[in-house]
């Protein structure tokens, strides 16, 4: 238990000595608030990143047995895998590759046939329709609808013809119903068609040979992943399929957490020093204390939460000022040429809660154990001689 | 004063070894009795301070034993002898170490809130106490804003407040001007008698020491001399 003398010398300790005291608080302060903006940025960068790449994949993906081409029955599946906890859309596709040609343009694209309600639960494509309507694919024959890149490249409008072909597909004309703008690399390369349309296409009936799924949170996808495999079936979730989104957080947050670690520590170490010189000019105040009945851990109680006090308050300064700076700057834009930051471009300051709690729990922590030494001395002062120090 | 011995030692020996070995105290005896107004004086190197120091339990003697009201306070733990300083003994310094970050009233208070006192108790005390020592009109001073006699009478007040039955005065006065001098001798003379608390003080002012009831004399870490007036 703290005493209320020990409470009372240690803040006297402070107060009396305002400038060093303010200077370390300053310090303890500039430094957690780094950490409380770039943490806040940290926070923005993962967020858009899951927002750019990863809400916009299927969390989860099941695939066709080794030794076969297709997933029969998918319709019993998909309800099974709906089922399952946590899962909040399933979508059956046929999936494959095709030639488009418009004019004397061609490109080869991925064709995906979709259910457009599941698929829209499974990738919220409606809201990346730019022209046109998801719907028409099933209310026009035959209808497509093209990324706003792939569109470019064939020089398409609404309402043009394509004529699709590969080898082994009955060759068919598509008409454009719709164009989407997800923003990721696939406007370049993805098209649209109703299922049958695709089955039609492929020359196929009944089956797909892809369903994805959008587990709730993308944090939970490996373990919804592991219990379709359960089914029965090859599940692989967005971790497994696109490893180096996590690698890149990972990656930022292991430096950022390093480096801002770095910083605060630094911070502390001015705790320290300046607790030391605390220590030497109350030197024999020290003494005549333990005369009057303060006992050797009383002594290193008052020393250690002199460090604790100043971490704490520094702590909430800084993070105040952090929020404040994070809230009146806009989000951070930056210019980047690398590809895969290139779906980044600009990144939101998030201030959490937890953030700010956890920050100033392990700035205080820290003070706490940097008081240690410097107090460690004090109370292994000799009392006669710390009274005796000119 | 009553016959009870306070505070009885017994071949008390200290010696510091810094490179040669000094023999600061050596086979000291001595018994003061409850209530006493006793003076220890001795050349400087004598070992006054070192006997003063180990009988206000700073210091651990290197043998012997000292009883504090029959208890054997050489081999108590730190909290003890914490515990002790604070309740049983007052001390008072050449310099007064009044914590300068506290006015007078605080400081005065710091012994009973170390004793674990409630704040609003202790300071009620402590402002009785500083008004007994005549600083009533000084509880918010600061040490920097009182002149050195009243530092002192601060520090006398401090010393006393927990109403220790043990009173260390180590060169109490040595730092005042003869008029000041005369008046903490005076005080702590009066609170002597009214508190008949003991009082163990070390100075090299042998006008002051004459004015005691007892005197010891040191020589080279051996009692020369121990004279009680009649």
């Amino acid at each position: 238990m703290i005493s209320v003398y020990e409470l009372f010398i240690a803040w006297r300790h402070l107060t009396s000595r305002r400038r060093q005291t303010l200077l370390s608080v300053l310090a303890i302060g500039l430094a957690v608030m780094t950490l409380m903006v770039s943490q806040a940025l940290m926070v923005g960068f993962t967020q858009e990143l899951y927002a750019k790449t990863v809400d916009k994949m299927p969390h989860i993906t099941v695939k066709p047995n080794p030794d076969e081409d297709h997933i029969h029955l998918f319709s019993d599946l998909a309800g099974k895998i709906r089922s399952i906890d946590g899962v909040t859309g399933v979508s059956p596709v046929l999936s494959g590759q095709a030639t488009f040609r418009y004019k004397d343009k061609s490109k080869n694209v991925i064709m995906q046939g979709i259910l457009i309600k599941d698929h829209d639960s499974v990738l919220h494509i409606n809201e990346d329709i730019t022209e046109g309507s998801l719907r028409d694919l099933d209310a026009t024959r035959n209808g497509v609808v093209l990324g706003d890149k792939l569109a470019e490249r064939l020089d398409v409008k609404m309402g043009d013809s394509i004529d699709a072909s590969f080898p082994e597909a009955n060759p068919t004309t598509l008409k454009v119903v719709g164009i989407f703008d997800t923003g990721t690399p696939e406007d370049e390369r993805l098209s649209y068609t109703s299922l049958t349309t695709a089955q039609d296409f492929f020359d196929v009936s009944s089956v797909v040979n892809l369903i994805m799924v959008r587990a709730e949170d993308p944090d939970m996808a490996q373990t919804i992943s592991h219990k379709i495999d359960d089914l029965g079936y090859q599940a692989a979730s967005w971790e497994e399929t696109n490893p180096e989104i996590l690698q890149t957080i990972r990656i930022e947050s292991l430096s950022n957490d390093i480096i801002l670690g770095l910083v605060i520590v630094i911070a502390s170490f001015g705790i320290v020093s300046t607790l030391f010189m605390v220590v030497m000019e109350k030197t024999k105040e020290i003494g005549m204390l333990m005369a009057m009945g303060v006992s050797r851990r009383s002594i290193m109680t008052i020393f250690i939460m002199e460090s604790g006090f100043m971490g704490f308050i520094g702590a909430v300064i800084g993070v105040a000022a952090g929020i404040l700076i994070s809230s009146v700057s806009g989000p951070y834009t930056f210019e980047v040429g690398q590809e895969f930051y290139a779906v980044v471009s600009t990144i939101p300051f998030v201030v959490r809660a937890q953030d700010a709690t956890v920050i100033i729990l392990f700035t205080f922590l820290l003070n706490l154990i940097a008081g240690v030494y410097p107090a460690r001395r004090a109370s292994k002062l000799d009392p006669v001689e710390a009274m005796h120090v000119e | 004063m009553s016959d009870e011995k306070i505070i009885q030692i017994t071949n008390l020996t200290r010696i510091y070894v810094d490179g040669v070995e000094i023999r600061a105290l050596d086979g000291v005896e001595l018994d003061i009795e409850k209530g006493e107004f006793l003076a220890i004086v001795g050349p400087s190197g004598s070992g006054k301070s070192t006997l003063l120091n180990l009988i206000g339990i700073l210091d651990t003697p290197t043998s012997g034993t000292i009883l504090l009201k029959g208890i054997d306070v050489t081999k108590m733990s730190d909290k003890e002898r914490s515990r002790i300083r604070n309740q049983e003994l007052g001390f008072i310094f050449q310099y007064h170490h009044l914590l300068p970050d506290f006015n007078a009233l605080e400081n005065v208070m710091m012994p009973l809130l170390i004793n674990g006192m409630k704040t609003s108790k202790a300071r009620e005390k402590a402002r009785e106490m500083l008004e007994e020592v005549g600083l009533g009109d000084r509880l918010y001073h600061r040490s920097n804003q009182l002149s050195g006699g009243q530092n002192q009478r601060v520090a006398v007040a401090r010393a006393l407040v927990n109403n220790p039955s043990i009173v260390i005065g180590d060169e109490p006065t040595g730092n005042l001007d003869s008029k000041s001098s005369d008046n903490i001798y005076e005080l702590l003379r009066k609170l002597n008698r009214e508190h008949n608390q003991t009082f163990i003080l070390v100075t090299h002012d042998e006008r002051m020491a004459a004015k005691t009831d007892r005197i010891i004399r040191l020589v080279d870490g051996k009692v020369v001399e121990d004279s009680r007036k009649v």
